[in-house]
């Protein structure tokens, strides 16, 4: 089998040798850049420095917390140019779990997930040559860097009682209109505003690209699940983004033109707000997990030597997640009035969302079940997502009952249940991905050693951050607060201690990246061996600038299973 | 298509690209006019359904009819009010509680003042709990449907001419319900309105 | 009101009792109210709890650790590392309610689950490695077990929405027309609670510094100088709204959270079982000082919470109406002008 792609990587070349690594200058290439792996290369990277700047936020937010009272908060006040009260301190901090939820959401894992991994493996496993809309594709990813240089500004200029937007990620009104003077909550939005356009021409790029662009004989039905999940969060993308879009407009011309739309003095209603925050909320965290579920697929697959198990279930349990997503939105506002009947059918339709997901979980495990599975780096961390997923989702089916929320809601352990799915689900997947991508990508061998370290330190360490909030959630610890009664300090210190050591696993990761760049064993086409069958590793590593000059075919004789060409 | 590979780049892939990808723009388009439609779609909903403790707004037949059907059970209502943090004003209800028999059209009154030294108007928001009674409350007239002007130390006493729906009798949700809340919070207007053109007294 | 009502009987003969009691015991109360009235500090906690040991009216009461607040593991109280692990102790019915349907149907079913996820896992990491499975086996469907893996998931979702909306119908009875209202306000940061139906009493929450709440024996960042005092074993009606911006009043022993929303009010039942001191802190994000807007409610026998109205200058519904409806009367509007809006 392993030699199919090889063999194929000669025909290509033979192809395609002309101009296929025809380049252009410096300027041209990474500035104006049309090509979809330069792209996703550079979200890539933006997504790492993004991932830098909020991990070292929650760094921040970690110290102080580490116990009660009020310790370093001041001197950030006076370091981003506020004043020296305590007042101006406690603003700070909430400046800086906006900027993390804002980060890690829009500036981090979007950026990752759809725009690195999504540009470079989109193209690659479809058999296409580029995606549909190049320059488009430029336009969104430069969309997404002024967005993120919106947001830093904003952390200078006045927000209120300080420096800084510290409206949470959520930017509720009346907090965000009239209870924030200053323009620093105006370039937060204006910051969403131009990361969320970048997004949705990115989803615009994508549908077309997964619709249009399939290589003869790559259906529907035959293209690798992380195709499919891309696709569905693209449409998420699409179809949730604009109603943010709107009601963030909304929030300017609140605050800055005189309307009313939430706020009550004119007959709007802040309720409102959340409806339409929340109804792009909701789906907004399966944007973030989708492309993580496809690439946990295609990493459970290649390293099982075994198909993926119930393909079509897959792929459907993902849109049936997409779909599902947008009518349980107001499972995020249980405690702001809703009547009974409307909490019940929240509750309810929450819990659905449970079924499509356990389907996911279950044919991971039985894709690996009979396998020959190969513990690569990749794979334990594909590993380390099921479980830690699993985890987070069943606090999540804790959560979806609306009577058990009314003690939950906005406590640790909500923290501890979306950190679960997202800084362990999300985290996970992203680094399961990049490794089992990393040498297509690059061209070099990352160390297995250092990679298999990364994963087990970072492992105990999220875990150890992130377990005990949620004892401090169901003891009552509310979330946003930068300061907490004493009874808390034990749980909140052993967090801490969990943060230094998810921190110390990072440089983990980053000698691994400069070690194989600078040394690393040059990786063959396919490193992964005959579990990996789609396209992009009957490529070479890396990819030549130009590829599938002449289209691949994938003839109809062949299962959904295997989606290499038919050569051979 | 074919088992000959055809060429990446050809004008016919373009063109459908064109069609899908503005397909997909209009779906945006869509979605953000949906995003705006949704401040009075969000109105209609709460007015039509009594969504959120949202009250109905009647006429004189509507309470006549509503009489008619009055059997002589009677329930509690009462009365709050709120301002918000802005407003100058001193604003309660004349009595905290009252019981009315339902069905039958009812008056309350509410007291506000103005504190400051300016001439003040405000907006009153408003809704019922428990949320579910709603679309039982019906107001006839009342000091909300418009905005109120008050000079320096000037206080008035400003009515509510409601009734609650028979209807609410046979309804599953409202069992049990003793007393109905309704609620009013004074907020004041962004745009000062000078006294004369409001003219209350 | 001929209507049959679906709320517990339980409730209703505790309320009636209570209320009962609460009668019973008025005119002494009022008499030991009256001496006192003319203390000009009577509303102010501080003065009656130094006046408290001479003339017995209202102290503020001991909290008890352990109750009402969240667990130290580190304290020596027994069981304290356990007891941080869980929620806190419930003082409501809804609660216990609740907390028994987490303890006893959710968390084993997450467990198990998160278990058995685990032990897959594992089972599989042992048996089907490269070295003991060396081919991979082909198989891709499986109807059985696929279908297995949908229906078992529903059927548990069933077994937990069944007590979930259960739970979610007792939350949301209404309180009976008598219920004692207290009407929470949440300004940039502190609580007001105002009683309507007693006199208007207005009670002014803001947290205690840190020291005064120590050497007061209460917890730092929850004790507040003007408790929210509400009677135990009555129903109570609830109700929120904010002057400002959007905080929620949330108490985790009586497992009750509600928005309190600019321009909306929001109402829910609570009925405390016992007296005692309940912590709660604010917790919708409302600015800078969001942390430090605590709730203290504490909860007293009828005869003993109608002593505080009293003591606060204000008076129990009914038996008080008209000896304070002059007084009342008398700052009533001089000029009314009826507006007839339309």
């Amino acid at each position: 089998m392993a030699t199919t792609a090889e063999g194929f990587d000669i025909h290509h070349d033979d192809h395609a040798h002309d101009h296929a690594d025809h380049k252009p200058g410096f300027f041209a290439r990474w500035f104006m850049s049309t090509n979809h792996k330069d792209i996703g290369t550079m979200y890539l990277i933006f997504a790492i420095i993004a991932g830098i700047v909020g991990g070292a936020i929650s760094g921040i937010m970690r110290l102080e917390l580490a116990e009660p009272g009020i310790q370093y908060l001041q001197w950030w006040a006076q370091f981003m140019g506020g004043g020296n009260d305590l007042n101006t301190a406690l603003h700070m901090w909430n400046v800086f779990i906006t900027a993390h939820g804002l980060i890690m959401v829009f500036f981090m894992v979007m950026p990752a997930m759809i725009g690195g991994f999504g540009n470079w493996f989109v193209p690659l496993m479809i058999g296409a040559p580029d995606m549909a809309f190049p320059r488009m594709n430029n336009v969104s990813f430069w969309l997404t860097v002024a967005g993120f240089f919106s947001l830093l500004f904003s952390l200078f200029v006045p927000g209120g009682s300080g420096p800084g937007a510290g409206t949470g990620w959520t930017v509720y009104a009346p907090l965000s209109t009239s209870g924030s003077v200053g323009p620093a909550v105006d370039f937060a939005i204006f910051s969403l505003h131009l990361s969320g356009a970048g997004s949705i021409l990115g989803a615009t790029n994508f549908i077309t690209t997964i619709f249009n662009m399939r290589a003869p004989g790559m259906t529907l039905h035959k293209m690798p699940l992380f195709v499919w999940s891309v696709l569905v969060t693209a449409f998420l993308l699409l179809l949730a983004l604009p109603v943010l879009a709107a009601a963030i407009t909304m929030l300017l011309t609140d605050r800055n033109f005189g309307t009313t739309f939430f706020d009550p003095a004119g007959g709007g209603d802040p309720v409102l707000y959340q409806h339409l925050f929340w109804f792009f909320g909701h789906p907004e965290v399966y944007i973030m997990i989708l492309p993580g579920f496809g690439m946990i697929s295609q990493i459970v697959a290649t390293f099982s030597r075994k198909p993926v198990f119930g393909y079509l279930g897959m792929a459907y349990a993902m849109v049936a997640i997409g779909v599902v997503g947008f009518i349980v939105w107001a499972h995020h506002m249980y405690t702001v009035g809703l009547d009974v009947n409307t909490k019940m059918y929240f509750t309810a339709a929450t819990m659905v969302i449970a079924v499509p997901t356990g389907v996911k979980i279950f044919s991971w495990i039985a894709t690996m079940w009979g396998g020959s599975l190969e513990f690569k780096s990749p794979m334990v961390w594909s590993l380390g997502f099921i479980f830690l997923f699993t985890v987070g989702g069943v606090t999540g089916v804790v959560l979806a009952n609306g009577g058990i929320d009314d003690n939950l809601h906005d406590t640790y352990y909500v923290v501890a249940h979306f950190h679960y799915v997202l800084s362990m689900g999300a985290v996970f997947s992203m680094f399961a991905g990049f490794y089992y991508w990393f040498p297509k990508m690059s061209g070099r061998m990352h160390s297995e050693l250092l990679s298999h370290i990364h994963f087990w330190t970072f492992f105990i360490g999220v875990n150890v951050i992130f377990f005990p909030q949620h004892f401090l959630g169901m003891q009552g610890m509310p979330r946003r607060y930068p300061d907490y009664p004493e009874a808390y300090t034990f749980w909140h210190e052993i967090s801490t201690y969990g943060y230094y050591i998810m921190a110390g696993s990072m440089i983990f990761f980053f000698v691994n990246i400069l070690y194989a760049l600078a040394a690393g064993k040059k990786a063959e086409a396919n490193p992964w061996g005959e579990g990996a069958t789609t396209l992009e590793w009957t490529l070479p590593s890396p990819p030549p600038y130009h590829q599938f000059e002449t289209l691949p075919v994938i003839t109809d004789s062949m299962d959904y299973h295997d989606h290499r060409p038919a050569t051979a | 298509m074919a088992s000959h590979a055809p060429l990446a780049h050809d004008a016919e892939t373009a063109r459908r690209n064109a069609r899908v990808g503005l397909m997909a723009f209009a779906g945006a388009l869509f979605m953000l006019g949906l995003g705006y439609a949704a401040v009075p779609l969000y109105e209609m909903f709460c007015r039509v359904t009594g969504f959120g403790g949202t009250t109905q707004v009647a006429s004189a037949s509507d309470a006549a009819r509503a009489e008619a059907l009055a059997s002589g059970e009677r329930i509690s209502i009462r009365f709050d009010a709120s301002t918000a943090s802005d407003m100058p004003w001193t604003f309660r209800p004349s009595q905290a509680t009252d019981t009315i028999t339902i069905g039958q059209r009812d008056i309350a009154t509410y007291v506000a003042r103005n504190n400051s030294p300016l001439p003040i108007t405000g907006t009153a928001t408003f809704n019922v709990e428990p949320e579910q009674a709603g679309k039982y409350f019906n107001k006839i007239q009342c000091f909300c449907f418009t905005e109120q002007t008050l000079a320096p130390g000037q206080e008035v006493t400003m009515p509510v001419l409601y009734y609650v729906d028979p209807a609410m009798l046979e309804d599953e949700n409202m069992k049990g319900v003793e007393q109905i809340t309704l609620s009013y919070t004074f907020h004041r207007t962004k745009d000062p309105v000078t006294l004369a053109s409001a003219g209350t007294d | 009101m001929g209507q049959m009502h679906t709320r517990m009987k339980i409730a209703t003969l505790a309320a009636l009792a209570a209320f009962a009691a609460l009668f019973a015991q008025v005119p002494a109360v009022a008499q030991d109210a009256a001496a006192q009235a003319t203390a000009p500090d009577a509303g102010m906690i501080e003065a009656v709890s130094e006046a408290a040991a001479t003339e017995g009216s209202y102290t503020p009461m001991a909290p008890t650790k352990g109750k009402g607040m969240p667990t130290d593991p580190r304290s020596d109280e027994p069981g304290a590392m356990a007891k941080s692990l869980t929620f806190q102790d419930q003082y409501t019915d809804n609660g216990i309610y609740a907390l028994g349907m987490h303890d006893y149907i959710l968390l084993p079913v997450i467990t198990v689950i998160s278990l058995f996820v685990l032990g897959l896992l594992l089972y599989v990491i042992v048996r089907f490695n490269r070295r003991a499975n060396p081919v991979a086996s082909k198989t891709t469907h499986n109807t059985m077990i696929e279908v297995v893996w949908t229906i078992v998931p529903v059927i548990i979702l069933v077994v937990i929405a069944v007590p979930s909306i259960t739970l979610l119908a007792r939350q949301y009875e209404t309180p009976p027309a008598e219920a004692v209202t207290i009407k929470a306000t949440g300004y940039q940061w502190y609580w007001g609670y105002t009683y309507p139906d007693h006199g208007e009493i207005e009670v002014v929450s803001n947290m205690l510094p840190e020291d005064e709440a120590v050497r007061r024996g209460e917890p730092g960042q929850l004790a507040v100088d003007n408790r929210m005092v509400v009677p135990a074993g009555v129903p109570l009606r609830i109700q929120t709204t904010a002057s400002d911006v959007i905080h929620a009043f949330a108490v985790p022993s009586l497992w009750f959270k509600m928005d309190a929303v600019p321009g909306r009010l929001n109402e829910k039942l609570l009925t405390i079982k016992e007296p005692g001191v309940y912590y709660g802190q604010c917790s919708e994000l409302c600015g800078s000082r969001h942390a430090y807007m605590p709730i203290a409610i504490e909860a007293l026998p009828p005869e003993e919470f109608a002593a505080w109205v009293k003591a606060q200058g204000g008076s129990m519904p009914g038996e008080e109406a008209e000896a304070a409806a002059p007084a009342s009367e008398e700052a009533a509007p001089e000029q009314v002008a009826l507006l007839t809006a339309r």
